[in-house]
């Protein structure tokens, strides 16, 4: 039975690496850019600071959507952090569709410090796609 | 591929592990055995610490010696400043490896002896077949098990009542030890083919069945953190769900935080794995363990080349490193 | 319990249209912790710091949470009044209210609820803020400057100055750039060489400067006052210390190759010096080119080397130094014009880029200073310069402007009204940037006393006519069709980030925009810095810029530099992991993914029983440790946890951010 998705506004917490995501966020701020209400940014030194822990805890606390953004592979302040972030979220979200959630729940994106178009872009879309999808029920804690 | 062994002499192989054992607790080579002896009904065959070689009697090998004493290592060390002996079959030897490439075993007090292992039975199995109050004994010789139900004698094809995880064995043969206790046999037939049979199976379910699915295996699990207290992999001085601050996992059997628990655990054990499957087989509520275990063990592979653990514990796991130009599971572009 | 201080930014307008800041104070106040919020509309004035610093002390808060601009915009400026206040900088948190909320929602109902939200958050975090202490950590007064074209040569000498010593490295035989290869600059019309070479010879002499030519930077690692860099320094082949210069390798060299230097328009030995003012004035054999290294034949340069400085055994060497500074010169390269056949460029040999007319212009260069035709050697009495080639073009060049083309073509029409007398230039422009001390004064003399025809018209085609280029456009001012013809084509082609910037902006761990320009901190007010402490900009490799703008950021970088070295010790990141001994295992997988090598095995004694035990564990070096949070996650237990994005603070900003 499908269930109706007017008048529902997701929550998207999306984690920002201060040098670049975090910085691109603040680019699509400074240039007026418009974007989707419904994302809050977590600020995190380097994506690969990310613990898949959170990401579970963001969706059982109520989030219907979470987003990692990181810099572009080869370009982390950190030299490697991004590497290992790759390989992490990588695994987590091959485990967490097979466990049955929908793929565009958790999305991992590479955002650069001067992409603030991407950034708005792309948590427009994301947005989009999970106001579609409608409330995460299947790993939201019971209250 | 037959197995080598002609026959599979139990009291042989018996006989010889109690030399072994009696051997290294006379010379004090060793101040403790770790092996596995009888109790009271057929089908239970449970781990036994001797300190006196006079106990060496005890030690059994047979169907029934299933559980991995790998994990006992941890509080032995802990506790004790000696050297331990300590019988490991195939999988469990991967055990060892594991312990000592998380430096939570010093290889030097330990001395490990290999048992090449033809596969364990599956007491279950065997019930559904034949009444357990007759049996008397179980024994495997070569590719047949042999029964003494009552009176009679019942011989059965081995493979249909052998452990799930030992039809996939890949490693029967133990990969390190200090000595082999008899000759390797042969690994198993099918292993490859069936080691990701059931992964696949899930993975050709569309999102919703497989929720479905997995919400229908997790409603029973009750917490017991038996998977978790037996694996070798999970082997943390604290272990991140026994914390309460910060509370990672909470205490209330919440459908959600037990898929929160089951995640996180698939997670921390992943690249570590090495499919011994005790987790699957210890589960009291039948949760199908490995069939998560094995997926990430699978989308590692593909992903970033064919690895296995607890094979040689100097490698480095797949998590705690990378390539530059390792591919994503999510659009880079 | 906490006795936190909420401080909401009006910014002006730029919170305070789309967020409705009372409602956010009232929400404030509900929140555990909070004791005190107020509201201001400048809050880092001196009259906002002064009323945080005020109420910290009446109302004795020890967490401050100010929901404002960006951190990354005044984090440093809070931490400071924080601190003035007697809390330690570490207590404060900020919530960014605005590039990541005011600025980006319109509607005031959204926005004003995710303001509350973030400083819900916020003050979730600052609860568990702690005391932070930086390390202390040692520098290195060294320099490192790459590039040693007129900004890497004037950082060098502003640096060595100071007192500091300071390695310039240069990938060429010879620093110099491409100033070396200009003839005059605008607007005065210096001759380029006679303004550069001075300052050449000054670094080759300066006492604290070591010049490193042909040699490149092949590895990076550390950080701001400690950074091991591995420099190749190629092979000459050339000794410098026997070669006496007497260039007679050169005359007698029988391999002819493209020279870099004059554009491609002449040839140039395998043994060579770039141009005759080198410094250093010694040659080197490009080996690729050489008949000895790529068939093993010749040798006439060591036959006839009266020095015997010839070596064709010497090898590339490595060397790495120590740094405690890094500056960033590496200029720029003229965009190739593959794409702008319509122009006739590389199919006629009258149709020239405006750095190979440079060339024609130069005394030294392949005309003795003439200008004259490549295709017949004669002068030309008319030449049209095209501008923005490949400039502000989004379609297929670069969308930006390259800033110097309208003043130098302004020069070389200038130029070329003196030197080829009765000549006339025709320039196809599209508007005239003469944004400089004295440049449209320069310009206009292009026009009203050199004769110079400025037609505002994109040129659509160049194509040849005989012995001519017929030059087809429009005047848009008059909406007339143009045509002419004339016997040269000068093209103003556009400014190129280096094709390797990127590989070295990788190495130094610093960013570069999608043009591969180098990212500065700070695009009005941080132009020299980078984002990572320590490495600064100078020059083109930055952003297209003329030679005084060049000049000024380079004596910039310089101060920075300076600032640097003049501290007796440097504070370290203060956010460093540290090891929770009890949660430890040792299995060390923190070790295997820290980028600094800060990890290392230490032994701590425990008690067991009655007895104190050893045992294995692992141990953070707060100096070394950047901060990443890398191992955090490496870490099963989370038994490693890094101060200021504590686990238990990143658990508690989730909680508080779903509520």
């Amino acid at each position: 039975m499908p269930v109706t998705n007017e008048g529902f506004e997701p929550l998207i917490v999306a984690f920002c690496c201060n040098w670049c995501s975090y910085a691109g966020a603040d680019l699509a701020g400074v240039s007026r850019m418009s974007y989707s209400s419904n994302v809050r940014i977590i600020r995190v030194p380097c994506s690969s600071r990310v613990n898949p822990s959170f990401i579970i805890r963001a969706f059982q606390r109520g989030a219907d959507g979470v987003l990692v953004a990181g810099c572009h592979p080869g370009d982390c302040h950190y030299h490697s952090g991004n590497f290992f972030t790759r390989r992490r979220l990588t695994v987590l979200k091959q485990m967490m569709e097979y466990l049955g959630i929908e793929p565009e729940r958790f999305q991992v994106r590479w955002i650069s410090g001067s992409e603030g178009a991407k950034f708005a872009m792309v948590m427009n879309s994301v947005a989009e796609e999970i106001k579609r999808l409608g409330p995460n029920r299947k790993l939201r804690d019971v209250r | 591929m037959q197995q080598k062994v002609e026959g599979y002499p139990l009291k042989e192989y018996t006989t010889k592990i109690r030399q072994i054992a009696k051997e290294a607790l006379e010379n004090r080579e060793v101040t403790a055995i770790i092996g596995w002896r009888k109790k009271d009904f057929w089908w239970q065959s449970p781990v036994v610490f001797l300190e006196d070689p006079a106990d060496v009697q005890q030690l059994v090998w047979d169907p029934f010696t299933i559980y991995s004493p790998v994990k006992f290592l941890l509080d032995w060390q802990e506790s004790c400043a000696a050297k331990v002996g300590i019988f490991v079959k195939g999988c469990d030897s991967r055990g060892i490896n594991r312990l000592l490439q998380d430096k939570r075993l010093e290889r030097e007090r330990v001395a490990v002896y290999g048992v090449p292992c033809g596969g364990k039975a599956d007491a279950e199995k065997i019930r559904a077949s034949f009444p357990s109050k007759e049996i008397k004994s179980v024994t495997l010789i070569g590719e047949e098990l042999v029964l003494a139900v009552g009176e009679r004698e019942e011989r059965v094809k081995a493979e249909a009542y052998l452990l799930d995880k030992c039809l996939s064995c890949r490693h029967p043969n133990p990969v390190v030890y200090d000595k082999l206790v008899w000759e390797e046999v042969s690994p198993r037939q099918y292993a490859d083919e069936s080691r990701f049979a059931r992964v696949q199976a899930v993975e050709s379910l569309v999102t919703e069945e497989r929720f479905a699915y997995w919400q229908r295996q997790f409603d029973r699990c009750i917490r017991c953190f038996a998977c978790r207290n037996t694996c070798p992999a999970c082997n943390c001085r604290v272990c991140i769900f026994d914390q309460a601050e910060p509370r990672w996992l909470g205490k209330a059997n919440d459908p959600a935080d037990t898929l929160n628990y089951h995640i996180i655990r698939a997670f921390h054990v992943a690249g570590r794995c090495f499919e011994c499957g005790e987790c699957e087989r210890i589960c009291p509520a039948g949760v199908p363990l490995q069939e998560l275990n094995r997926k990430l063990i699978k989308g590692i592979n593909d992903a970033y080349g064919d690895y296995e653990a607890g094979l040689d514990p100097t490698d480095v796991p797949p998590l705690g490193t990378y390539r530059g130009e390792d591919p994503a599971g999510f659009d880079e572009s | 319990m906490k006795r936190i201080g909420v401080f909401i930014c009006w910014c002006g307008s730029n919170i305070a249209a789309t967020v409705d800041i009372d409602r956010v104070i009232a929400a404030a106040q509900k929140m555990s912790g909070v004791v005190y919020t107020d509201q201001n509309k400048y809050t880092c004035s001196e009259i906002g710091q002064a009323m945080i610093k005020d109420a910290i002390k009446e109302y004795r808060l020890d967490r401050v949470v100010i929901g404002s601009c960006s951190p990354r915009m005044h984090e440093n400026t809070f931490r400071k009044t924080v601190e003035s206040a007697g809390l330690n900088p570490y207590y404060l948190e900020i919530a960014n209210i605005r590039e990541q909320c005011s600025w980006v929602h319109k509607d005031k109902e959204a926005g004003t609820a995710k303001a509350i939200s973030l400083i819900r958050t916020a003050v979730a975090k600052a609860a568990m803020n702690e005391a932070l202490f930086a390390a202390e950590m040692p520098v290195t007064r060294r320099a490192l400057v790459i590039g040693g074209g007129i900004a890497g040569i004037q950082a060098a000498l502003d640096i060595a100055d100071t007192g500091f010593e300071v390695d310039l490295v240069e990938r060429e035989p010879s620093i110099g750039g491409r100033m070396a290869q200009l003839d005059k600059t605008f607007p005065t019309l210096d001759c380029s060489a006679c303004i550069l070479t001075p300052k050449m010879v000054d670094v080759a002499q300066h006492e604290k400067i070591k010049l490193i030519t042909y040699a490149e930077v092949d590895k990076v690692e550390g950080y701001l006052g400690n950074f091991t860099v591995t420099i190749r320094s190629k092979a000459r082949s050339v000794d410098l210390q026997k070669c006496i210069g007497c260039g007679e390798c050169i005359a007698k060299c029988p391999s002819k190759v493209a020279s870099e230097f004059e554009e491609g328009l002449v040839s140039r030995r395998a043994i060579y010096t770039p141009f005759p003012q080198a410094v250093p004035n010694k040659p080197a054999i490009d080996r690729a080119h050489c008949r000895f290294f790529t068939a093993g034949k010749c040798k006439v340069c060591q036959k006839v080397c009266p020095a015997d400085a010839i070596d064709y055994e010497m090898a590339d060497r490595l060397l790495t130094n120590q740094y405690g500074a890094i500056v960033v010169a590496t200029g720029f390269d003229t965009h190739k014009l593959n794409n702008y056949g319509e122009y006739a460029y590389g199919k006629h040999p009258d149709v020239l880029t405006s750095l190979e007319f440079e060339r024609l212009l130069n005394a030294s260069g392949p005309t003795g200073g003439k200008i004259l035709r490549p295709s017949d050697g004669k002068e030309p009495k008319t030449v049209a310069f095209i501008q923005c080639v490949g400039s502000r073009d989004k379609a297929k060049g670069n969308p930006y402007c390259a800033k110097i083309c309208c003043m130098y073509t302004a020069k070389h029409a200038i130029l070329l009204s003196e030197k080829v007398p009765g000549s006339k230039a025709f320039v196809f422009y599209i508007d005239v940037r003469t944004a400089g001390k004295d440049y449209e004064e320069f310009y206009t003399r292009a026009y009203e006393e050199c004769g110079a025809s400025y037609i505002k018209g994109n040129v659509s085609k160049v194509f040849p006519d005989g012995d001519k280029l017929l030059v087809r456009s429009v005047d848009v001012l008059s909406g007339a069709l143009v045509e002419l013809s004339v016997d040269m084509v000068v093209l103003a082609a556009s400014v190129d980030a280096r094709a390797d910037a990127k590989e070295l902006a990788q190495k130094l761990a610093v960013t570069v925009n999608a043009h591969k320009f180098f990212t500065e901190a700070h695009p009005k007010l941080r132009p020299v810095d980078t984002q990572t402490a320590g490495i600064f900009l100078a020059g083109m490799c930055q952003g297209p810029k003329d030679i005084p703008e060049t000049v000024a950021q380079a004596s910039a970088a310089a101060v920075k530099v300076a600032a640097i070295f003049s501290k007796q010790s440097l504070l370290g990141n203060p956010t460093v992991a540290e090891v929770e001994p009890k949660l430890c295992s040792g299995d060390l997988s923190c070790m295997a993914v820290c980028p600094y090598g800060a990890i290392s095995e230490q032994v701590v004694e425990e008690r067991r029983g009655r007895e104190m035990v050893p045992r294995k564990i692992a141990q953070v070096n707060a100096a070394l440790c950047q901060g990443c949070g890398a191992c955090t996650v490496a870490c099963r237990p989370g038994a490693i946890n890094l101060k200021g994005f504590t686990n238990q603070q990143i658990l508690a900003e989730v909680d508080a951010i779903c509520l």
